[in-house]
Order: structure tokens, then sequence, then C-alpha cells
């Protein structure tokens, strides 16, 4: 393969206000090659990405493209110097309006030279030629919205591909496809590769990165830490190096598991995936941990309500446990801190205690009338066990960090005892003193309830966890006692090694 | 990913920083910026504007706004849940011309023609919660639709024809009922309040009504957990909220406030008038909207709204007793909804975010 | 209002029986053409304006007149939409008819339009609506003998010397009219001092005006008439008056009426004392007959006025009046005018 880097990124720095998101990151892209980029969330890549595509200026370093220098104001001008991506959002690629045959050749009507009328035959002539060089088989007068996922992605590909790149970036494209669809991506990367473009191609999925890759590139805390070009591949090593590997640190003093409160069977949370069962004990504090997009959400929404499961059963403190709404968990004693709290946990709207008391106002109401009184001195309380940095209950949620922010929605699944609490990613975007505050009560609060956790950082588990279980392509596939860890065999697991025959 | 984590990190130092400087001016302006105003504007009245400074001045600014006000706080109702309801004009003249015809035409009583306008309030409120929240029509679509669809309903009974007592009907015959004294009351009848003969019904009506949405908002857990679904619907169907059932209930409660104001025009008209409604729908939006400024809510509220009513009231009949010409009234209209939206969304550090 | 209704119906039966005998074909014939054979004529009405007791009278009274003429008629209701009316006149060319009568509109739109209906040589009249053509008539209900009619009377109840509010709205074509008679009255007599003036059209019309009525009352209660040229004005005047108390010392002038407006002036204490109006129905059926005369090649001349009533509180009061069917009945100058009734004509049944 080319050993002359087509594309060179050196010692590149960006920050946002006072936080440096990468810092001094090298890469280098070769011809005909795809480069695997890996790295968990906030380790950089999107930044990266943003970067290399003209969104973002860099800060600091330098990025040269077949040995000129490279520094795209605008994403269009990217992709005129031959750098293109491929965002993660399949609709952002195409236009769903259109029909195929105008998407294919939607660039040119924006170009300088673009003329003001254009001939619906010359646009057909051009799509057809587009479509043939990369062996699409797609009706070209389809609409898009008529297309699978899978058939968008190919022909925002192609029309990527319209402009003769000489990089080009995928940015998890197979987040929303199939086994089957993903494999009809590949071999349209394979001709892609063929034909001497460079690749660098971000993925989280194992299965694709053992398909695809050339050469790895581990990503941490925006910094490269580990470059991996040697066949065979050391997937292990990449996985390791994109975690980081902290073992014995912070150790746990690992309690057992009383009675069951928890149990399910067979329970089946995405088409095709391996039935799994799952059990969990009063008083234990049990991680599922993997990578991104392997069904830990789907997992955690399954158990609260939100989505149901294919197949399978569950059963809560002895009882069939089948919730159709996450009003039905809740009644049922099962709380869920959800993931993404902007998203889907913080009502902006409200101040600290009225963001805390929301599952429960009627515990806290009389007849109907809020007994605010009460919803205070209990904000109160769980400012103070959870030590939330705030003026007073009132304060309004805007006025928190991420951190703080993050503990008042734990506080407010804490508010009340609960026979099973669900916390997903809990640690997203808290920084380390408010993640050790909320580890630290969730697990001196575990006593009557069985405590769940998803955790895509591995260091975040080993230092929560009293049991941790591994997830892969939408099934339990592992299961370590947090206290003689054998972290090579928890690596393989997250990396999906005993999956990869069978994939 | 890592980018926005870092800006949402930025931004709160940010917004730390800008509270503790120069913050006092500036939240004393937002909270209390449009009730000065008010203030003021009162005075303004009451020094250049023979017969304002009066308890009857007062009185007929709130009569003027009551019907209007009442639709107000129905649509506020919608806005809290986050949605919006562009029916409730039309509602309110479907609901006049119901009373009319159950009482002129059909002969009915007082009670049964109330009766009826809040069940048409109420099955139309249902109907725009429904296709809303199960139909999945943006509640601007589904409530302009309804709206025109009423427009239309309200005018085939009598094909078109406005309803009054001794009317001729489609089939030639003379309307043989008339509306009924108790009905009429309900826009005429005055109750003594230091002076005789001072508050009219429909006053009372919108205080009352006022009180009961502002308390329901403010201070019941369904009010919370409609705000609560207003702000971020999701956050609040993880928390255990029947979303789609509180934005319906919003809705239905939209419905029968535009119908009682309906009720309160026809007994004031003293019949049926075939009309859109759609100025009493831009005054209640209008009024609804300015409440967003006051004690710098920044929100839908009920109080707000109430004094957005009257703010709106209180300038019109000043500068109508002014002797100003109609057409400025529009303007000033417009004027004060535009200055209200800016210190909602300009000056309010809650909505700088 | 539409008070004909009941008699149109037995109208159409007896014109069914009467077609039967063979009886009405042999009346016919005295006509002229082509009235002898009225069943080929056909004539359109292109409306601008339809929703309102108003124009649901006026159409009553064309169809009426048209019925009684044996034509067939056609109508093409525009709902405001300036261009679609005109469309329809060229829709009507298409659909050979032999008259169009243009309701309302607007002079730069209608036009063209009523000039390629003339050239097409099809007979137009135009009611309400100045079309800028010779060819054509113009039906008016005159809004200058409407104010000066109610204005007169409230000479004659208040005299020559009083303080007035008014209620006006520019832009509106008989409003305009009706100002221009009320600015002469101002003129004529010194003594009338307007010290406010107000008025909207915000609907409902009338509760905005009770409204505004509200707040000029309380700003200047020494007023001792208003003037207030459209029911729906009057009517909000009325309310507001009656709100305040008023009603002893305030009298309401008004232009047009309807059933609403006559239960409203007849109130006990009413302040509603009088207004002036031309029955719709009637500026139909006269519309309907200017045409027929142009198809029977005689002039109606250039314009065709249909003179308004003078209706007050007393009168409906002495002849108990109660709604628009017994105005016509005991006002006989309401319900009928004779304007255009060559010998020939044959009119709507009367009683």
């Amino acid at each position: 393969m080319g050993e002359s880097a087509v594309f060179r990124i050196a010692s590149l720095r960006k920050s946002f206000g006072p936080i440096q998101v990468l810092r001094g990151v090298d890469l280098e892209l070769h011809a005909g090659e795809v480069t695997v980029l890996m790295g968990a969330n906030g380790a950089g890549k999107s930044t990266l990405v943003k970067i290399v595509s003209g969104v973002y200026r860099l800060d600091g370093g330098s990025m040269t493209l077949a040995g000129q220098s490279f520094e795209p104001v605008t994403p269009a001008e990217a992709m005129r110097s031959g750098v293109v991506t491929v965002h993660q959002n399949i609709n952002d690629g195409v236009v769903s309006a259109l029909d195929v045959a105008t998407n294919l050749t939607l660039d040119r009507l924006n170009g300088a030279g673009a003329k003001f009328f254009f001939s619906r035959r010359q646009v057909r002539r051009e799509a057809r030629a587009v479509a043939e060089r990369m062996g699409l088989d797609i009706d070209l007068r389809a609409d898009i919205v008529d297309l699978s996922l899978a058939d968008r992605q190919m022909v925002s590909i192609a029309r990527a591909m319209a402009h003769e790149p000489k990089v080009m970036i995928l940015d998890e494209p197979t987040s929303s496809l199939s086994a089957s669809e993903a494999s009809r991506l590949f071999e349209l990367i394979d001709r892609l590769r063929a034909r001497g473009v460079a690749i660098l191609y971000i993925s989280h999925r194992m299965s694709d990165i053992r398909r695809v890759a050339d050469r790895i590139v581990s990503l941490r805390d925006g910094a490269i830490a580990g470059l991996f070009e040697e066949k065979p591949l050391d997937y292990e090593g990449a996985v390791e190096a994109m975690l980081g590997r902290r073992i014995g640190r912070t150790s746990v003093a690992v309690k057992e598991g009383s009675r069951p409160v928890f149990a399910a069977e067979d329970l089946q949370i995405a088409p095709g995936a391996r039935p799994f069962g799952l059990s969990l004990a009063a008083g234990e504090v049990v991680a599922v941990t993997g990578l991104v997009g392997v069904g830990k959400t789907a997992l955690a929404e399954t158990l609260f309500g939100i989505r149901q499961p294919l197949s399978g059963r569950m059963r809560l403190g002895g009882a069939e446990y089948r919730p159709k709404t996450p009003a039905e968990a809740i009644r049922s004693g099962v709380f869920l801190v959800a993931k993404d709290r902007a998203d889907s946990g913080i009502v902006p709207e409200f101040n600290i205690y009225e963001n805390m008391s929301l599952p429960f106002l009627k515990r806290l109401s009389h007849l109907g009338i809020m007994r605010r009184r009460a919803e205070r001195r209990l904000a109160r309380r769980q400012i103070e066990g959870l030590k939330i940095v705030c003026r007073n209950e009132r304060d309004d949620m805007s006025m928190l960090s991420g951190g703080n922010q993050q503990k008042v929605m734990v506080a407010r699944w804490l508010s009340y005892p609960a026979d099973l609490l669900i916390l997903d990613e809990p640690f997203q975007g808290v920084d380390i003193a408010a993640r050790h505050d909320i580890a630290a009560k969730l697990r001196a609060s575990a006593g009557e309830r069985a405590t769940l956790l998803f955790l895509t950082e591995l260091d975040e588990a080993l230092e929560t966890a009293d049991r941790i279980l591994v997830m892969s392509e939408h099934t339990i596939i592992g299961e370590h006692r947090n206290a003689d860890i054998d972290m090579d065999r928890l690596l393989a697991e997250v990396a999906g090694r005993d999956l990869a025959g069978a994939a | 990913m890592d980018a926005t984590a870092g800006k949402d990190k930025e931004k709160s130092v940010l917004d730390g920083g800008a509270r503790k400087t120069g913050m006092n001016m500036r939240d004393l302006a937002i909270r209390y910026g449009f009730l000065t105003l008010l203030v003021g504007l009162i005075v303004f009245f009451s020094f250049f504007t023979r017969g304002f400074a009066s308890p009857q001045a007062a009185v007929f600014i709130l009569q003027s706004v009551s019907i209007t006000g009442i639709l107000a706080l129905g649509v506020t109702a919608t806005l809290v849940v986050g949605g919006f309801d562009l029916s409730i004009g039309s509602i309110a003249t479907s609901a006049m011309m119901a009373a009319a015809y159950v009482m002129v035409v059909m002969e009915q009583n007082a009670l049964v023609a109330v009766i009826a306008c809040l069940a048409i309030g109420a099955i139309v409120g249902l109907i725009n919660g429904l296709i809303i929240c199960y139909m999945r029509v943006p509640d601007l679509l589904a409530t302009l639709g309804m709206m025109f669809l009423l427009i239309g309903l309200q005018r085939i009974p009598t094909e078109g024809r406005s309803i009054a007592a001794g009317m001729t009907l489609p089939d030639g015959s003379t309307a043989p009922g008339q509306f009924s004294a108790s009905f009429l009351a309900l826009g005429r009848h005055r109750f003594d309040f230091f002076l005789p003969n001072l508050v009219p019904a429909s006053v009372v009506v919108l205080i009352v009504l006022a009180i009961l949405i502002w308390f329901f908002l403010e201070y019941t857990r369904f009010g919370r957990m409609m705000y609560a679904v207003g702000s971020n619907a999701r956050a609040a169907e993880f928390a255990g909220a029947p979303v789609k059932a509180y934005k319906i209930w919003a809705y239905v409660i939209s419905g029968i406030f535009a119908s009682i104001g309906g009720i309160l025009l026809a007994a004031r008209l003293g019949r049926g008038d075939i009309a859109s409604g759609n100025n009493l729908l831009l005054d209640a939006v209008a009024a609804a909207l300015i409440g967003f400024a006051v004690l710098g809510a920044a929100k839908p509220n009920a109080f707000g709204t109430a004094i957005g009513a009257l703010f709106v009231g209180v300038l019109l009949q000043g500068l109508t007793m002014m002797n100003v010409p109609y057409y400025t009234q529009d303007f000033v209209k417009g004027a004060v909804l535009m200055i209200a939206l800016m210190f909602t969304f300009a000056l309010s550090a809650r909505n700088a975010r | 209002m539409n008070f004909n209704r009941r008699i149109l119906g037995k109208l159409a039966i007896g014109l069914l029986g009467a077609s039967m005998l063979g009886q009405g074909a042999a009346m016919a014939q005295d006509r002229p053409a082509p009235f002898d054979k009225p069943e080929e004529v056909e004539i359109a009405l292109v409306r601008y304006l339809s929703t309102g007791d108003f124009f649901q009278a006026y159409l009553s009274g064309v169809e009426a007149q048209a019925k009684a003429l044996g034509v067939n008629l056609r109508v093409l209701d525009s709902r405001q939409d300036a261009a679609l009316q005109a469309d329809m006149v060229d829709q009507a060319i298409a659909l050979g008819v032999d008259g169009i009568i243009i309701q309302h509109g607007l002079t730069e739109s209608m036009k063209a339009a009523a000039q390629r209906a003339v050239d097409a040589g099809i007979k137009v009249v135009a009611f309400d609506v100045n079309v800028e053509n010779e060819a054509i008539p113009q039906i008016e209900q005159s809004d200058r003998d409407l104010a000066r009619l109610a204005l007169e009377q409230a000479i004659k109840d208040n005299g020559e010397s009083w303080k007035a509010a008014y209620v006006y709205v520019a832009g509106i074509a008989p409003l305009d009219r009706r100002d221009e008679t009320w600015r002469e009255f101002k003129e004529k007599y010194p003594g009338i001092e307007e010290v406010a003036q107000f008025g909207t059209l915000d609907n409902p019309i009338a509760n905005s005006v009770a409204n505004q009525a509200r707040s000029v009352l309380t700003a200047n209660p020494d007023i001792q008439v208003v003037f207030a040229p459209y029911d729906e004005f009057a009517k909000g005047v009325k309310i507001a008056v009656d709100e305040a108390g008023m009603s002893d010392a305030i009298k309401i002038y008004s232009a047009d009426i309807s059933t609403a407006d006559i239960s409203a002036m007849r109130e006990p204490g009413s302040a509603w004392a009088a207004t002036a109006a031309t029955n719709p129905a009637v500026v139909g059926e006269v519309s309907v007959r200017a045409l027929a005369l142009l198809l029977a090649g005689e002039d109606p001349g250039r314009s065709v006025i249909v003179p308004p009533t003078l209706i007050t509180q007393a009168e409906l009061n002495e002849q108990d009046i109660k709604n628009m069917e017994e105005l016509g009945q005991k006002l006989p100058q309401f319900a009928h005018a004779d304007v255009v009734v060559p010998d020939w004509m044959p009119l709507p049944p009367r009683d």
C-alpha cells in the first residue's frame, strides 16, 4: 500500500473556552487504505471530524493534503479541495424531497459554474455515470423518501464520490444500518479503497472494524493513544488504548447482593439478537458496559417501559413485570436516570426543587395541591446529601455546572426508595469530583434496592460496581465480579471477540 | 458530542459571570418593568383624560377585556403545554351562535343554552387535542383547520343568517323563541360593589376564571406537570407523566374557556352574530404573549395573561377616551406586543441561554 | 330577514300549477322579446360579498324577481376574491348567458371584465360597484339619502344644535358616501358639535364598538346624539349606552335595519331613535328588473336609485312591528319600490 501519506495532521489543537478538546493530534491517512478511528464519548472524534471537514477552525497545528497546506474555512471549501465527509445522520447527506438522480448531482447545481436552468435529461445522464462508477444499483427516478436507510447512505456516499475526493471521512456510517445493509456498504468501501481513496472510518462497532480496517488509531482524551498497523491487527489492544487502563487505582469494597429483586429470562431486545437472562439482587450495584451502540440504552429503556422487549419475561419482586409506560415502571418501583439529561431529564423552565420532585408530585401534594414546603424540604435534604453546589433549592438549572445538574437528576430519583434504580450513562459530561460524589452516594444508598448502571467507560464501571456485565450486539456476553477481574477477558468481550466467529 | 459538552460548560461559566455583574438593574427591569409601565399608563390617562380615574372607568376597562381575557386565559393553558390554539376565536363565536340557536330556535332556557355552549367548547377542545396527539397534526395546523371548520359550521343551521328573536327561518317560518332574561343577565347584570350596580357579571366571571386557572397552574400538581410537558415533554414522560393526556386536557380547557367567552358575548349582544372571531383570537393571543413579560416570567402564565389583557384594555380605552382614531389602535397593540416580546426574549436571562 | 321565502315557496307551487295549465305561456306572450320565451333566458349574478343578512336578503330579492319573470338564474359567488370575481364574469360569458348582474366588487378588477361582457353582446348591470362603463346602468341604494333621512329626523327630534358623537370607519364606500352627508349637515347646522369620532370593524363589530363607545361616553358625558350610520355600529353604541345607564340622555340615529335591530329599537327606554334603510330584497328585485329592461331593448337610465325609508322607534311601537316580515307588511314603502316597473313587467307577489 502507499507509504506516503495523502493527508497529514500534525499536533492539531482545539479548545472550547477553557476546555481543551484536542491536545496535539497527529494522524496520517494513506491512499487506498481504510484508517479506523476509535474513541470513547468525549475523546474528541467529532471535533476532529468537524475541523477536517471545515466546520470548525483549528487553534494550533497543521493539516496538509497531498503536500499542500489544507485549512478549510467552510465545508464547501473542504469538499472542493478533495476532502469529503459523510455524516453520521444519514438524512443530512441527502435531500429527501428530491429524487436519486438529482441528489447524485446536487452539488453541481450549487457550484460557481452551475447553470440557472438544469436539464432533467442531463442530470439523469450524469447521475447514471456516477451510479455506474460506484456500482450503485438503485432506481435513479426513485424519491429519496422511498429508499431504505442503507440506500440513502449509498446515495449520500456516491454523491460525495462525484467530487473525485482524495480523502473520504465516514462518521459512524453503520450506526443505523442492519447487518445485511452494512455488508453492502462494506462492498462500496472496498471499491472506494480500490480507487485509491484514503478513508477515515469512525466507528465503535467491532464487527465493522474487523471487516474494513487496514489500520486502527485510538483516540483518548484528545490525543492519540495508540496506532495499530501490523497485521494481524491487535483489536484488543486498540480497545484498551481507547478505554484506557488504569486498573487498581480505585478499588471497590465488593458486596454481594442479598435477596433477588429483578430477574429477566430469554430477553430479546433487538431483531436477530441472542436472548439473554439478567438477575439483580438487593444491595448490589451492577454495571453493564460495552461500546456505544451495543444496546445498553435499549436495555435500559426496556426495563423502564419506554420500549417493549421482542420476547422474554421479566419479574420484579416475584411478580410479573411488563411495563408499557414509564409511569407504570415508576409505580412498580423501577426508576431511570436517563441518558442525555438535557434531552430527557432536565425541565429547563423548572428550578432545582421542581426538577427533583417531578416524578413524585402525587406523593408531594394533597388533594392535587402541591405541598411546596415538603417539596423544598426534600430538595434541601437531597442537595445536602449529594453535595450539590448551589445558592438554594430555588436556583435555576441553567446556573448549575454539568456535574451539579447531573446530581440533581440523580437526586430526583433518590428522593423516594426504589426497588430497581437504573442509571444510563450517569457520568456523561460530569467532572471527576461530581462523579465520585454520585458513585459514593449510589453505593451508600444501595441498601434495599438493586442498582443497575449502564456505562461505556470501563473505568467508571470498575470504580462503582460490584458486578460488571458486558454487552455486545444487543446481548449480554460476559459477567465479572469486580474483585478479581480477568482484564484480558473483559477487554476481549468488549471488543466482541467471542462473537467474531459468529458474525 | 465532546464539543457540545465543552460548550455547555463554557456557557454555564459565562452565565455565572453575567449574573454577578450588573444583574440587579437588569433583573429589576425584567421583573417589574411591565408593571411599572402599566401603572405609568394609568397615571398618564388619569391626568390627561376626563373621567378615566373613576371606579366606573376601571370597571368598563375590565369589561372591555373580559371576553378576550377569558379566551387568553384558555390559550395560556395550551401555551403552557407547548401548544397553541388558533380555534378559540371561532369556538367563541360558534358558542355564541349555539346559545342563540338553542334559545331562539329550539326555545330552550338559559341553563340548556349554557350547557350546550360548554359542551361545544369541551368537544371541540377534545377533538383538537386528539388530532394533535394521535394524528400527529402540528398544533397550529390542526387548530387552523378547526377554525375554518367552525366558521363554516356556525352558518349551516341558519343558512348563513344571524340569529335574533323573531328572525325568519330558512323554511320561511318565524323563530318562536327568544333570549331568556336570565341568560341576558350574564352579560348585563351588575353586582353592587361599594357603588350600586357597578360590576358587570362578565367581569366577575373573568376574575373568577383568572384566579381559578392561576391557582390550577401554579399550585396543583396537574398545573406543574403541564408546565413540565411544555418545557421538556420527553423528561415529563420519563418522569411518569401521561404527556398526551395533559396536552389533550389543555385543549379542552382552552375550548371550554373560549365557549364561556362566547356565552358572555351572546349575552352582551343579545343575538347570534355571524363572525369569524379572528379579532378575538388575535387580541387573546396578544394578551397571553404580553403576559410572558410580566414579572420576568418568560413563560406562559395566568397572572401575566390577566395583566396583559388589562394592559391592552387600559391602553385602548384610554386612547379612545382621548379621541385617538381607531386605526392607531392596532398599531398600538402591535407595538405593545413587540415591546413585550423584546422584554421576554432579549432581556430575560433565562431565555438568553 | 329574507321574508320572501315563504311567499316564494307558494309562488313556486303556483308557477308549477300555472305552467301545467299552459297559462304561463299564454301570459308570457304579451311581453316583449326575449321574455315571450323566458325559459330560454339565462342571467347570472356575480357576487363579491355574500355572507351576512344584507346579502342574503339581496339574493332572495334577485331570486324572487327572476322567478316572477320565469328566467333562469345562475349565482356565481367569489367570496370576496376580486380576481375570482373577474374570472367568474368570463365564465358567465363562456356559458353564454344573456345578462349579468355584478354585485359589489372592486372597480379596478371589474372594469375590464365588465367591458369584455359588453363586447360579447351581454347586457350588464352593476350594483354598488362603479365599473366606469356607459353601457352599464348602476343600481344604487342611495347612501346619501339614507344619511339625510336619519339626520333630518335627528334635527326634528333634537333641534339644530347638539353635541354629537360620530361612528365612522374610512375607506368603506357606502360609509364614505354617508360621511359626505354628515359633513354637509355639520356645515349647514353649525350648532352641531362633533365632540368625538370613533369606530372599528373588528368583529364581532357590535362588541368592539360597544367597548369604544363606553370610553367615549365616559370621557364625554354631555353627548346628546350619536350618529352611527351602520346598524352594527348602532347596536354597539346602544349596548354601551345601556351599560353606562345613559339611555335617557342620548339618542342614536343609524342606517340599515334587521330583525335584531327592530327588537333593539323597541326595547323599553331604548336610545335608538330612528334608522333609515333600503330593503335589500327590493334592491335585488330592482337589479333584475333593470337588467330585464336592457334585455328587452329599453333603457333603464344611467343610474337606478332605490329610495330609502325612514323607520322610527315610534312607528315600530305604534304598529307593533316585531320583525322584517311585519315591517314589510305594515310599511309598504319599505316592502316595495316602484322603480323600473314598465307595464309588462311581472312582479313578485305583494301582500
